[in-house]
């Protein structure tokens, strides 16, 4: 019935046929783009079983637990394809993300095998993995007999991959030759500016482009936002305070966290000159261009705010940015994204990155089979698929980031976000030392934040408290 | 004939008016949200004057929700039913084995009856995240993991140590010589215990059936960690509409709304019991 169409569409995949020359060939037959879509994503699929044995499982089943996202309705959206490829069964539990984590914990923890492979953030598998809890998947993504050899390790963003990557010693460099792969990344968020283009525009505001321009047009901002605020931050006492815009502007004065000694050793690094510096600006934005309720904003505060137009910008995730952008809020259409760099004198952005990502539970009862889920699920195909039909940004491969469509289709509704997705790629990772205390220790950074902006105590000296603090934690764990 | 000035009566209205709106209020505001859009609901500054929608409700039920990131599927009226199912069929076999027992406990002193009583008490103690993780295990092992007859089971934690203390309490307010007279009348203690100890404490186990209906309705954490995601409850179901692409408040109303409603009309229409119950239950004679 299509087999003109199939043809077309082949010769799309084996390159023979360029994307202008699929469309107009497709129009020329009578199809519409999302049938042409469907087909694409099939002969894709076809593609792929080309080369490698997707039968070898089966009959088998993989159930998954997925956290409610944007990035799993792409791949329940896709999974028909998986299934037909494979001969696969897949089932799955989808709970709400403010519950996800503490779902993963109890199945893990409790060593359940229900589960064969789960939705995690990078942060998360520096429990995971030592503990024994998640597989190392570089065992089977360097195995060609159980890889896909379209799969293409080399074409996940370099720092994106690295991230979850970790050797399980204490400040052991993400990405090491000795690190184990704990999870793959689906997509990825960087922390950049969203600004209202709308405001920006009618009140002759300038998209800052370092701390000092950021306070000042903050300021500014705030003086005629009507009962707004200026600029929309994390402040919650949580370690996803310390994550996001704050963490990114930290690393661009090439500031760390902790310092790691010749010994493996930790220490406190976050009471120097230029971090005290950094803090003192940062407390100031928020006590001057902040909103009045700082202190309990989560990411869905500060994404609410800027969708309704309470503030005129964020320092936040880019994808943040890219919902409130969206139908359903205020400010739909008006919001514009620009990459930050906190110091005029670095050379790029630094953003600090969460990582969606997909690991494999060591409680499955078939590894084997799972790994054929997950291969697929972080292939290039669905990537491709996620981000031209759903919502799948930010991609972890650079060839969906090359691919026309989706670069178009971002830059029609989402001014800038191309742009600055490639400017701040290059230096996006973790910035974080992996370490156990992880959440411990940013938690308790967020709190000192807090004490900072409410002037319960000066800068310098809740810096020096906190590292004092931490310090003492690290030694009592054994890691300093 | 108590009569009350004019003044008297209108501030006495003012009072009465200002207690019921200060009570009354969150749930009204919340009623008035689920009415709303996500873009009326955020208007700066907040505004009592929209144009009500029933789209929240008509998501919730259609189970299909749209979203800035697109048409999200949800399973609130799932949800709605396995909260109903868990927590009615819960308090109903927790009422048949609680009931006896609280009698038992009231009437018949037995060696260990103190004990076995307060190890039911200390049932409520125990945090349940502390006792989650072994059942998980123990779960597995006996297949009850994932099952609604798991569920109920585990719901037994919160509903049977209620019924059987406030019961409890109630059949032993109850003078004894009424049944007494009762059995020398020839009959048995079958029929004493259901023709006159049963309906003397009708309150009081109205009043246990209702609280114990309400803390299984509000329970969260076991069927999030013994259960997958078909089998939640509406109070992790409701969380569905906290995503990363925002917060869709005005479902979020619509689904307090939802869920609040069988309790709300049980407590209603039992609200003479439970309160005659309760503090009967509690008043030693």
């Amino acid at each position: 019935m299509y087999d003109k169409e199939k043809d077309l569409i082949d010769a799309y995949i084996r390159g023979s046929v360029s994307r202008r020359g699929l469309i107009k060939g497709l129009g020329a037959l009578g199809l519409s783009t999302a049938m042409g879509g469907v087909l694409l994503n099939a002969a894709a699929t076809r593609a792929l079983a080309a080369d490698f044995d997707w039968k070898a499982h089966a009959g088998k089943t993989v159930k998954l637990l997925l956290n409610k996202h944007p990035y799993t309705d792409a791949m329940i959206a896709n999974i028909d394809n998986f299934k037909s490829l494979t001969g696969m069964e897949v089932t799955y539990d989808v709970f709400p993300e403010d519950v996800y984590f503490d779902k993963v914990t109890a199945a893990l923890s409790s060593g359940s095998s229900e589960y064969d492979a789960f939705m995690t953030g990078a942060y998360m598998t520096w429990t995971y993995g030592p503990a024994g809890w998640c597989e190392d998947l570089g065992q089977w993504a360097k195995d060609p007999a159980k890889t896909n050899p379209l799969y293409a390790w080399d074409d996940f963003l370099p720092g994106v991959i690295k991230s979850c990557a970790w050797n399980g010693q204490p400040g052991g460099a993400l990405g090491s030759d000795d690190a184990k792969q704990w999870c793959i990344p689906l997509a990825y968020e960087q922390n950049n500016l969203t600004y209202n283009k709308r405001i920006f525009d009618a009140n002759g505001l300038a998209v800052p482009t370092n701390i000092d321009e950021l306070l000042e047009t903050a300021a500014k901002a705030k003086a005629v936002m009507n009962g707004g605020y200026g600029i929309g931050v994390r402040g919650s006492r949580s370690w996803a305070t310390i994550h996001p815009g704050f963490l990114s502007g930290y690393a661009n004065f090439d500031q760390k966290d902790l310092n790691i000694d010749a010994e493996g050793k930790l220490s406190a690094a976050m009471n120097t000159d230029v971090s005290k510096e950094y803090h003192r600006k940062w407390v100031q934005m928020i006590q001057d261009s902040g909103a009045p309720d700082w202190s309990t904003h989560t990411w869905y505060q500060v994404g609410t705010d800027v969708g309704a137009g309470k503030s005129a910008m964020m320092f936040d995730a880019d994808i943040l940015g890219y919902f409130m952008n969206g139908a359903g809020n205020a400010e739909a259409g008006n919001l514009a994204f620009s990459a930050f760099k906190a110091n005029a004198a670095a050379a790029a952005p630094t953003p600090n990155i969460w990582i969606w990502s997909m690991a494999m539970s060591s409680f499955s009862a078939d590894k084997d089979a799972t790994w054929y889920f997950l291969q697929w699920v972080t292939g290039p195909e669905h990537g491709l698929f996620g981000a031209q039909k759903m919502d799948l940004v930010n991609p972890a491969r650079a060839s969906v980031w090359a691919d026309g469509a989706f670069r178009d289709k971002l830059s029609k509704s989402y001014p800038g976000y191309v742009e600055m997705h490639d400017a701040s790629a290059p230096g996006a990772s973790i910035k974080f030392t992996p370490q156990p205390l992880f959440f411990d220790l940013t938690t308790e950074w967020a709190a000192t934040l807090q004490k900072m902006v409410a002037k319960e105590v000066p800068v310098d000296e809740g810096l020096d408290q906190l590292a004092e603090s931490v310090n003492n934690q690290l030694k009592e764990a054994g890691l300093g | 004939m108590e009569t009350h000035s004019p003044l008297e009566r209108l501030l006495r209205g003012i009072a009465l008016t200002l207690v019921c709106l200060f009570f009354m209020f969150p749930i009204v505001w919340i009623v008035l949200m689920s009415f709303q859009t996500n873009e009326t609901i955020l208007r700066v500054p907040p505004s009592v004057v929209f144009m009500p929608t029933l789209e929240n409700y008509t998501a919730l039920i259609t189970g299909r929700l749209e979203t800035a990131a697109g048409t999200l599927n949800i399973d609130f009226m799932g949800n709605l039913w396995n909260s109903l199912f868990l927590s009615t069929t819960s308090v109903a076999i927790g009422l048949l084995l609680g009931v006896p027992a609280a009698y038992a406990f009231a009437r018949l002193k037995f060696r260990g009856s103190e004990d076995i009583a307060f190890t039911l008490l200390s049932f409520r103690f125990a945090p349940p995240l502390l006792v989650l993780l072994p059942l998980t295990i123990y779960f597995q092992q006996l297949g009850l993991a994932n099952t609604y007859g798991g569920l109920i089971w585990v719901y037994q934690l919160i509903v049977l140590p209620l019924i059987l203390w406030i019961v409890r309490g109630y059949f032993e307010d109850i003078p004894a010589d009424i049944e007494y007279a009762y059995r020398i009348a020839g009959h048995d203690f079958w029929s004493t215990f259901r023709r006159i100890a049963l309906p003397l404490a009708g309150p009081g186990i109205a009043a246990a059936g209702l609280l114990s209906f309400i803390f299984a309705w509000n329970n969260f954490v076991f069927a999030l960690v013994l259960a997958s995601a078909d089998k939640q409850p509406v109070t992790v179901g409701a969380l569905a509409f906290v995503t990363a692409s925002g917060i869709q408040y005005g479902q979020v109303a619509a689904g307090i709304v939802l869920s609040i409603a069988p309790t709300f009309a049980l407590a209603l229409y039992a609200q003479r019991y439970l309160v005659e119950g309760l503090s009967l239950g509690a008043v030693k004679g």
